[in-house]
C-alpha cells in the first residue's frame, strides 16, 4: 500500500472511532435510561471496536516510524535514519499528534479492559462509565481528527480522503509531506536516553489511569448508587494508576538528573509541578477512601479529590502540550490549548452540578468522635496533600493568571516553590509517623504516649548524634530526626506484628514477617510505601541541603579537589558513536587518596542534514555510593590544548531517593495484590447489596 | 491494636461536641497553609519583563531580582569555557542589553530564538543572570529538512 492509502486509513480509523465514541455515549446513556440490553451491547462493542481501530492507528504510525517513512510529516520531524530503532518506536510519544494518539489508545485499551472486568458486574454502573469515557475519548479523537489553528476556526468541511484538509489538522499524526526527504530530522538527542523511553508512558499511564476511577465516580453519581461500590471497584485502578505516577515522577527526576546535567533532579518547572501535583491529590484520595470504606463518611471528599487528581492529569497533558508556560520539558506552542480549557470546563462544570444536585444521598454515615483518632489524623493528611497542591498549582499558574486580570506578569521560581512545601511536607512526614499509632475513632492520650516515646527518644538520639558529627543546620537536623523517628514507628508496626505471630503461630521471624504482609497485604503494603517515602525524603534532604560543587579548568596531568575526592584529569577521548561523535574527559578518581575509579564525562555531537539542528548534548558522568553521588559536567573544552573545564558535585544521600521510590513501587505492588480478606468483604458487600434490592 | 473495626461498630455513632471543633481544626491548618503560600509568595514573586519594560522601569529595577524574556542576537555570543562564563545580547527592536551568565552553557544555546533569564540588572546596564532558559523554536520539535 502507499503511504496516501495507509494514512488515509488510519486517519479514518481515527475519525470513525471519533463517531463511534459518540454513538457509544449516547447509547450507553439511552441503554441505561430504558433498560435495554441490546443498547448496551452495541455501546460495549463500539467501544471494542474503537479499542481495534486505534490500535490500527497507533500500528500504522509505528511502522511508519521504524521503517523510515519520511512521507509521513510526523516521520521527518521526529526520527532519521541513524537514531537507534529503540528511539524510533519511541517517538511514538517523542512528539504532540504522536503523543495525543498515544494517550487515546491507552485510553482506548483500559476502557476494553474495565468492560471486560465488569462483564457480570456492576450492571447500573457500567454504562454511565462506558458514556463518561466515551466522552474523555471523543475529546482526544476530535483533537487529532478535527482540531484546526485558530485562523480557520470552526470545524472545516471534510472531503474525504482529499490531502489539503487533512493536512491543516494540528493534531492529526497523520499528516503528508507534499515531497519524500531523503532523511528525517530525528529525535531530539536531549530525549535520546533510556529515561525517555520509559517516563512518559509510565506518566501517561498514571494520568490516563486516573480517567476510570472519575468515570465510576461520575457513574455514582448519575446512578445515585453512592455507596463505596465505585470506590471498591476502582481501588485497584487507583493504586495503579498512582504507581504509574509514582514512576513517572521517579524517570522524570532521573531523566533530569542524567541528562540536562545541572545536578538536580527537581526544579519546580511547571512540567515537573504538573506531575506532581495529581500525585499529590491521588494520594489524599487513596487515604481518604478508606475513611468512607471503613465509617461511610467523607463521600462529597473523595468524588472531589478524585475529580480534582483527573483535572489536574488532563491540566498537565495540557502545561505540557500547549506550552502556554515556559518549561524545559515542554512541547512547542500549539494551538490545542483552547480545547483543553473547554474540555476542563465542561467537566468541571457536570461534576458541580451533579455533586449539588445529589447532595441529599451524600450524608455522611457517621460522625467523628474524637480529634485524636485515625481518621482525624487521615483528615490532617489529606488537608496537607491538597493544601501542597494547591501552593504548587498557585505557583505554577499565577503568570497566567496575573497577565490575564492586570497585564503584568509577575512570576514566581524554585525558591517559593521551596519555601512553601518545605514546612508542608515536613508536617506530613510527622504525620506519616504518627498516624498509624493512632487507633481508629478513639485514641487515649495513655497510649499514644506509650506508642511514642520510643521513636521520639530515637529521633532526639539521631539530632544529637549528626550534631555531634558537625551537623550545624537546624533543618538538617529537623529533617533527618523526622525521618528517624518515622522510621523507628515503621519498624516498630513490623515489629510487633511479627512478635504476635512467632508467639500465637509459632513461626521463625522470617516466615512470620513474609506471612504478616501476605496476609496484611494492604496495610503491610501501605506501611513499605511509607518507609519508601521517607527513605526518598532522606536523599532530598541530603542533596538539597549539603551539595557542594567546584568548577575547574584542567590540563592533562593536573588534579581537581573537591572535599575528599580528587580527580586526576588524563586528557581528552574523542571517537565515533552510533549516531553521534563523543569527547570524553578522562578522569580518574582518588578517595583519600585511593584510587576508586575512573570517570569519563562527555560531550556529544550529534550532526543533522540541516546545520542549524545539529546539536551538542552533555552527557554527565556519576559515581555512585550509598553516601553520596560524586557528579562531574564536563563544561567545556579545547580539542587544540587538550584542555577540560568541569564543574564537580557532590549530592549527599541522592541514592536513597531512588531506593525510597523504588520501595514505594514495591509496597504500591503488595497492597495491589489480590487480598483474600478484601475479597471476602467485596463478596459481604456485594450480598448486601443485593439484599437490599430484593 | 485498635484498627479492626467490625461492622457491628461501624453503626454506632458517638456523639461528642459535634462537627465544630473539626471545622475550626480544619480552617486553621488551611489558613496556616493560604499564610505561608501567600507571604512566601509575596517575597519570592517577581516581574517578567521584556525589554522595553525593563527599560521603562530602570531606575526602580536596578539590583533587584527580574525574570526577562527577549530575542537572543546569536552573533554576540561568547562563551569562556575556561572561566564558564557566557556573554550574550538580548535584542528587540532597537534596544540591546548585554547579558552574563556563570555557569555552563545550555546544550541548546546554538538553536536558541529567544531567553528566558533570570537576575539583575546592575548599575552598569548589564544584566547578571543566575539562571537562564533557552527557547526554541520548537522545543523538541524541529522543522522539517528541505
Amino acid at each position: 500500500m502507499s503511504e496516501h492509502a495507509l494514512a488515509d486509513l488510519a486517519y479514518a480509523s481515527l475519525l470513525i472511532s471519533f463517531f463511534l465514541t459518540i454513538y457509544a455515549a449516547g447509547a450507553a446513556f439511552f441503554a441505561a435510561r430504558r433498560q435495554r440490553a441490546d443498547w448496551f451491547a452495541s455501546a460495549r462493542n463500539a467501544m471494542f471496536v474503537v479499542a481495534g481501530l486505534t490500535t490500527l492507528a497507533v500500528a500504522i504510525l509505528e511502522w511508519a516510524l521504524i521503517t523510515h517513512q519520511f512521507r509521513f510529516e510526523y516521520v521527518a520531524l521526529h526520527t532519521n535514519r541513524a537514531q537507534p530503532l529503540f528511539y524510533s518506536v519511541a517517538a511514538l510519544w517523542g512528539g504532540q499528534e504522536g503523543s495525543l494518539l498515544f494517550w487515546e489508545w491507552l485510553l482506548a485499551l483500559f476502557t476494553a479492559i474495565v468492560l471486560v472486568q465488569n462483564r457480570d458486574k456492576n450492571r447500573e454502573l457500567i454504562p454511565y462509565v462506558i458514556a463518561g469515557l466515551a466522552v474523555a475519548q471523543g475529546f482526544f479523537l476530535a483533537l487529532m481528527t478535527l482540531a484546526t489553528e485558530p485562523a480557520q476556526s470552526g470545524f472545516i468541511v471534510l472531503t474525504p480522503f482529499t490531502r489539503d484538509p487533512m493536512n491543516a489538522l494540528v493534531g492529526n499524526p497523520f499528516r503528508l509531506l507534499d515531497f519524500t526527504p531523503r532523511d528525517g530530522q530525528g529525535l531530539n538527542p536531549l530525549l535520546q536516553n533510556p529515561g525517555m523511553f520509559i517516563h512518559p508512558v509510565t506518566q501517561y499511564l498514571g494520568y490516563v489511569g486516573f480517567t476510570i476511577p472519575f468515570a465510576f465516580a461520575m457513574a455514582a453519581l448519575f446512578t445515585r448508587r453512592l455507596s463505596d461500590t465505585w470506590i471498591r471497584t476502582t481501588r485497584r485502578w487507583t493504586l495503579v494508576a498512582w504507581l504509574f505516577l509514582s514512576l513517572g515522577l521517579l524517570f522524570g527526576m532521573q531523566w533530569a538528573y542524567m541528562e540536562l546535567g545541572w545536578g538536580g533532579y527537581w526544579g519546580w518547572d511547571p512540567v515537573e509541578n504538573a506531575s506532581l501535583m495529581p500525585w499529590l491529590t491521588g494520594t489524599a484520595y487513596l487515604h481518604s477512601v478508606m475513611i468512607q470504606e471503613r465509617r461511610g463518611m467523607l463521600k462529597v471528599w473523595n468524588l472531589v479529590l478524585v475529580m480534582l487528581t483527573f483535572c489536574l492529569a488532563i491540566l498537565g497533558t495540557f502545561i505540557t502540550r500547549s506550552g502556554v508556560i515556559e518549561s524545559v520539558h515542554a512541547f512547542g506552542v500549539s494551538s490545542l490549548g483552547p480545547w483543553f480549557l473547554v474540555f476542563l470546563g465542561v467537566t468541571l462544570l457536570s461534576f458541580v452540578y451533579l455533586l449539588f444536585n445529589r447532595m441529599n444521598e451524600l450524608k455522611e454515615e457517621n460522625e467523628l468522635d474524637s480529634l485524636l483518632s485515625r481518621e482525624s489524623s487521615f483528615l490532617l493528611n489529606n488537608l496537607i496533600l491538597v493544601g501542597a497542591a494547591f501552593a504548587t498549582l498557585w505557583g505554577t499558574i499565577f503568570p497566567m493568571v496575573s497577565e490575564a486580570f492586570t497585564g503584568k506578569k509577575v512570576t514566581v521560581g524554585a525558591p517559593f516553590f521551596n519555601q512553601v512545601n518545605g514546612p508542608i511536607f515536613f508536617a506530613l512526614i510527622i504525620l506519616i509517623g504518627i498516624c498509624p499509632l493512632i487507633g481508629w475513632r478513639r485514641a487515649t492520650p495513655e497510649n499514644l504516649l506509650r506508642n511514642f516515646l520510643r521513636p521520639f527518644v530515637v529521633s532526639i538520639l539521631v539530632a544529637v548524634a549528626l550534631f555531634g558529627l558537625g551537623v550545624r543546620e537546624w533543618y538538617g537536623l529537623l529533617a533527618f530526626s523526622a525521618a528517624s523517628f518515622v522510621l523507628v514507628t515503621i519498624g516498630m508496626e513490623f515489629y510487633r506484628g511479627v512478635l504476635a505471630r512467632m508467639q500465637s503461630e509459632q513461626e521463625n521471624p522470617v516466615i512470620a514477617l513474609v506471612r504478616l504482609v501476605a496476609n496484611n497485604r494492604r496495610r503491610y503494603g501501605g506501611y513499605i510505601v511509607h518507609l519508601g517515602v521517607v527513605l526518598a525524603v532522606i536523599g532530598i534532604a541530603g542533596s538539597t541541603f549539603y551539595q557542594v560543587e567546584t568548577q575547574v579548568n584542567l590540563k592533562p596531568g593536573e588534579t581537581a579537589r573537591l572535599k575528599h575526592y580528587a580527580l586526576q584529569y588524563d586528557g581528552l577521548q574523542m571517537y565515533p558513536a552510533e549516531n553521534h561523535q563523543v569527547i570524553a574527559a578522562r578522569l580518574t578518581v582518588f578517595e583519600n587518596g585511593v584510587r576508586v575509579g575512573t570517570l569519563a564525562p562527555e560531550k556529544n555531537f550529534y550532526p543533522s542534514p540541516n546545520p542549524d539542528a545539529s546539536q551538542w548534548t552533555t552527557e554527565i558522568a556519576v559515581r555512585t555510593t550509598a553516601l553520596e553521588d560524586l557528579y562531574v559536567i564536563l563544561a567545556g573544552f579545547d580539542s587544540q590544548a587538550n584542555t577540560a573545564t568541569l564543574k564537580v558535585i557532590i549530592n549527599p544521600l541522592v541514592v536513597w531517593l531512588w531506593i525510597g521510590f523504588a520501595t514505594l513501587v514495591a509496597g504500591t505492588v503488595i497492597a495491589a495484590l489480590p487480598d483474600p480478606r478484601e475479597a471476602r468483604v467485596t463478596a459481604r458487600a456485594r450480598v448486601q447489596e443485593v439484599l437490599a434490592q430484593a | 491494636m485498635s484498627s479492626l473495626v467490625t461492622p457491628a461498630d461501624q453503626g454506632v455513632a458517638v456523639k461528642t461536641g459535634g462537627k465544630a471543633k473539626f471545622v475550626i481544626g480544619a480552617l486553621l491548618i488551611l489558613g496556616a497553609i493560604a499564610y505561608v503560600t501567600i507571604s512566601s509568595f509575596q517575597t519570592n514573586a517577581i516581574y517578567y519583563l521584556n525589554l522595553q519594560e525593563l527599560n521603562a522601569q530602570r531606575g526602580s529595577l536596578i539590583n533587584q531580582p527580574v525574570r526577562i524574556n527577549a530575542p537572543l542576537d546569536k552573533s554576540s555570543a561568547q562563551f569562556d569555557d575556561k572561566t564558564l562564563t557566557l556573554k550574550f545580547n538580548l535584542k528587540e527592536g532597537n534596544l540591546v542589553l548585554p547579558v552574563v551568565y556563570k555557569g555552563v552553557k545550555p546544550d541548546t544555546f546554538e538553536q536558541g530564538e529567544s531567553v528566558v533569564a533570570e537576575g539583575k540588572l546592575g548599575q552598569d546596564g548589564t544584566f547578571y543572570a543566575s539562571t537562564i532558559l533557552v527557547k526554541c523554536p520548537s522545543k523538541y520539535e524541529s522543522e522539517v529538512p528541505k
